[in-house]
């Protein structure tokens, strides 16, 4: 297990920025079908702007020299932090993990069994889990250049559908819309908790890294949205898995089958999230990791994505965004500003 | 302590065992008093003429008047001897020396021995090598006898800076290895990181460079692909040695190692660097295409042809899947079993005399391919795709043994999994190689850790004035970070 390494923060937060993406890979309907694009827009903006503020209380703990798992911390706070960091990582795996084989087995391979999907995907993240942080963020680069193709290959052949009605831009929704939304674009604030348990390793950090990634993630939000919206209508929005829809009907005059590069790109998306979830809860319960805990914790996830297979009210508590930002805030924020309060404390004394 | 000729024939006859090849040539020299001397030599080792002008001869004609044994042995060593390698050994060193090649004088009660550098054995002549053929570049190549090889290099660097370090390795063969390296360039570091891997090297016999190569590598790091490279171009080696690189000489060995060895390497040649700069680089990603082509060629048609063949374009599919169903195996087990028979085929073709080459590759084409095909054991397609992906894997020659693994595995995998399977195998094989180290190096280097400095010379390669701004050194990739 190779957890304790320092990299390039500008990799990392490259990295961050993928697993920020994926969530609109994995949109499964969460954004409602009344409100406008620009509605979407502005409530996509003001979840952003949420993100960052949730960053803010790592970045300064981060700047202080400090670390949520700090060796300085009495005991019992260490056990409770890394417990509630751990049952975070849990949930963000589960959270990735169960809409992306329900996809796969509903869009590609109805045949298959979502465990057996689950349970081979899980096999490879625990590898690169195993190898390290470090490594997997090297990876990311790669990821990145897919990512470029496959969303120049989806935008690129959704252009030719774009058709624009008046009513499409105006402003509706209400405020119940917008707020569903600002829920829906505050769920990349998972990365914030990634970037507290891990950043511990990074160096050269500077503050407008989060903001150049969350300003990447924005933009690519906002491309989905806006050919959702235009290229794909309202149809879209009455579908599970818009951006796989979106993938679908792309094409370039008689070439069409971009859908497949969207699967690479998803697949790839979540192989690399979960392993650094998988890191980052080793990283929770021992600072050296080890084979063993990664081992355990992948079984519990297999265990639990089994459970949310067979049991509709697991699936439903599984796949709650809302569940998905309280727990981002709790730890990304709450429990790094509670230390920032402390370790001031400390110093003025 | 004075030797006595007697005593060191006696122990050098117990230590060879009586071998034959060891020769003792004594001599009663010109003088009042009877001063005698031995030359020893292994057979085969010496140019005897060469040894007969710069010793025998000057010593047999000499007249040492009265001196005695000690002062004899003075003046051999200062005025009589003409040979311009004399070392003064101790008897400790004398096996190592007679082994090298040396001829050793021993003269009777003189304090110390001397060596004289009178090699010659029969040696193939540098010639230009057959794995890696140039079009524009310097016809020689490495050859066998590590001085030979040295010189070559020094030819092309007269610096200073250029240093060559002696080891041995083989506890059996002794055999002798230069650590080559420019002095301003290489990094202190990764040259003590070297001397560290090659000291623990227990090898009993090292009879060719390709057996330090897995010592060489870093530990707990995949073994698919080399993070050591192998040369048998002097104007390649120096060009790495340039970029902060360490050789590796093997003596007996015509081929070079190279640490660190990173991926994008392996797409770089020669000629690229005496082409235009456009050729050039449309070379680089023909070569980088073939690399892929030639991994996931088959493996993609096998996924398609097995589980989606609706993303064919409808004028193959129809042509595809006419021609799969005549054949009565599975895509999978076609697509295998023809890789197989073109390996067997290739094997065939590299072991047997060039003779009989025609005969091998008309049965090859003939009988494997038409009548296969015609008989309906095979389909043409899939003889089609294993063809080209074959094809695509010698224009990145290096590569071609992880290559090869990785086709058969993707074969395996799309087989079973689909496209699906092929993602999730690719992503596997990026993570391996992301976590690959060359002496600390990352394997991956300029592309993943990114660097865009570096890229001017990856997939497409800059001007001579663009590449000549800055040097990069191979050890600006080697992170810091602890590990």
């Amino acid at each position: 297990m190779r957890t304790e390494v320092k990299f390039s923060s500008k990799r990392f937060l490259m990295t961050l920025t993928l697993c920020a993406c994926s969530v609109i890979l994995l949109q499964n309907g969460s954004l409602p079908q009344r409100s406008s694009f620009l509605c979407r827009l502005a409530a996509m903006a003001a979840g952003l702007l949420g993100c960052f503020l949730i960053f803010l209380p790592s970045i300064w703990l981060r700047k202080r020299g400090g670390d949520v798992f700090s060796q300085s911390l009495p005991r019992a706070a260490r056990y409770a932090a890394a417990a509630v960091y751990t049952a975070c990582f849990f949930y963000t795996a589960e959270y990735f993990l169960f809409p992306y084989t329900d996809m796969f087995c509903k869009k590609y391979y109805p045949d298959t069994s979502p465990c057996v999907i689950a349970l081979i995907l899980l096999i490879c993240c625990v590898y690169a889990a195993l190898r390290g942080a470090n490594v997997i963020t090297r990876f990311s680069v790669f990821l990145f250049a897919l990512a470029m193709l496959t969303n120049l290959l989806m935008f690129g052949g959704s252009l030719s559908s774009l058709r624009f009605y008046s009513s499409d831009l105006g402003i509706r929704g209400g405020f119940s819309g917008f707020s569903q939304s600002f829920l829906y674009f505050l769920t990349p604030s998972f990365t914030a908790v990634l970037f507290a348990c891990l950043s511990g390793y990074t160096r050269n950090f500077r503050l407008r890294q989060p903001v150049i990634a969350l300003a990447l993630t924005g933009v690519k939000y906002a491309l989905v949205l806006f050919f959702i919206a235009f290229a794909v209508g309202e149809y879209a929005l009455r579908q599970e898995y818009q951006t796989f829809v979106l993938s679908r009907v792309a094409h370039f005059g008689a070439y069409a089958g971009i859908e497949r590069f969207y699967m690479a790109l998803s697949t790839m998306s979540v192989f690399m999230i979960v392993s650094l979830l998988l890191c980052a809860m080793c990283r929770s319960v021992d600072r050296n990791g080890s084979r063993g805990f990664t081992a355990a914790f992948t079984a519990a996830i297999f265990g639990a994505h089994m459970l949310a297979v067979y049991r509709p009210e697991v699936r439903e508590f599984f796949t709650s965004p809302l569940l998905l930002v309280g727990l981002s805030v709790l730890t990304a924020a709450i429990i790094p500003s509670v230390m920032l309060i402390f370790t001031r404390r400390g110093h003025n004394v | 302590m004075n030797y006595s000729i007697k005593e060191i024939k006696a122990r050098l006859q117990a230590q060879f065992s009586d071998s034959a090849d060891l020769t003792v040539r004594e001599l009663t020299l010109k003088s009042s008093g009877e001063v005698r001397a031995a030359v020893f030599t292994l057979e085969g080792m010496v140019d005897k003429e060469g040894l007969a002008q710069a010793a025998l001869n000057p010593l047999l004609a000499y007249d040492f008047g009265r001196q005695t044994a000690a002062q004899a042995y003075c003046t051999i060593r200062d005025s009589v001897l003409a040979a311009s390698d004399v070392t003064e050994i101790s008897e400790t060193e004398l096996t190592a020396f007679l082994t090298s090649g040396f001829a050793v004088l021993a003269v009777d009660g003189a304090p110390e021995l001397l060596a004289i550098g009178a090699q010659g054995y029969a040696f193939r002549g540098v010639s230009e090598p057959e794995s890696e053929v140039v079009q524009r570049g310097a016809r020689e190549g490495f050859t066998e006898p590590l001085r030979v090889n040295m010189s070559l290099i020094r030819r092309r660097l007269k610096s200073p800076d250029l240093v060559f370090e002696q080891m041995t390795v083989g506890k059996k063969s002794r055999t002798q290895l230069m650590l080559c390296y420019l002095q301003s360039a290489a990094s202190p570091l990764l040259l003590q990181k070297l001397r560290d891997r090659l000291r623990a090297c227990d090898l009993e016999t090292v009879l060719a460079a390709g057996y330090l190569a897995e010592y060489l590598e870093d530990p707990n790091t995949s073994r698919l692909f080399s993070g050591v490279g192998i040369s048998e171009r002097p104007d390649t080696v120096c060009g790495k040695l340039t970029e902060g690189r360490i050789a590796v000489i093997v003596d007996g060995t015509p081929a070079v190692l190279v640490v660190p060895h990173l991926f994008v390497e392996e797409f770089q040649g020669v000629d690229d660097y005496s082409n235009r700069t456009y050729y050039a680089t449309l070379i680089r990603l023909i070569k980088y295409l073939s690399f892929c082509v030639s991994v996931f060629l088959p493996a993609v048609y096998t996924a398609l042809a097995q589980f989606h063949p609706e993303y064919f374009p409808t004028w193959i599919l129809i042509k595809t899947s006419n021609s799969l169903s005549k054949t009565p195996l599975p895509v999978t087990l076609e697509v295998l079993l023809i890789t197989f028979v073109y390996e067997i085929m290739k094997e065939a073709g590299l072991r047997i005399p060039k003779s009989l080459g025609h005969a091998v590759s008309i049965v090859g084409a003939l009988v494997i391919g038409e009548s296969a095909v015609t008989a309906g054991i095979i389909s043409s397609s899939t003889l089609m795709v294993v063809a080209t992906a074959a094809i695509c894997s010698y224009v990145t020659s290096p590569l071609y043994p992880p290559v090869t693994m990785l086709r058969l595995v993707f074969i395996i995998i799309a087989g079973v999994l689909g496209l699906w399977g092929i993602v999730l195998a690719s992503a596997m094989v990026m993570i391996s190689l992301c976590a690959k180290t060359s002496l600390g190096v990352p394997y991956l280097s300029s592309l993943s850790p990114f660097s865009l400095r570096t890229m001017r010379d990856v997939f497409v390669r800059a001007g001579w004035k663009r590449l000549s701004r800055h040097t990069i050194k191979v050890q600006h990739f080697a992170e810091t970070e602890e590990r």
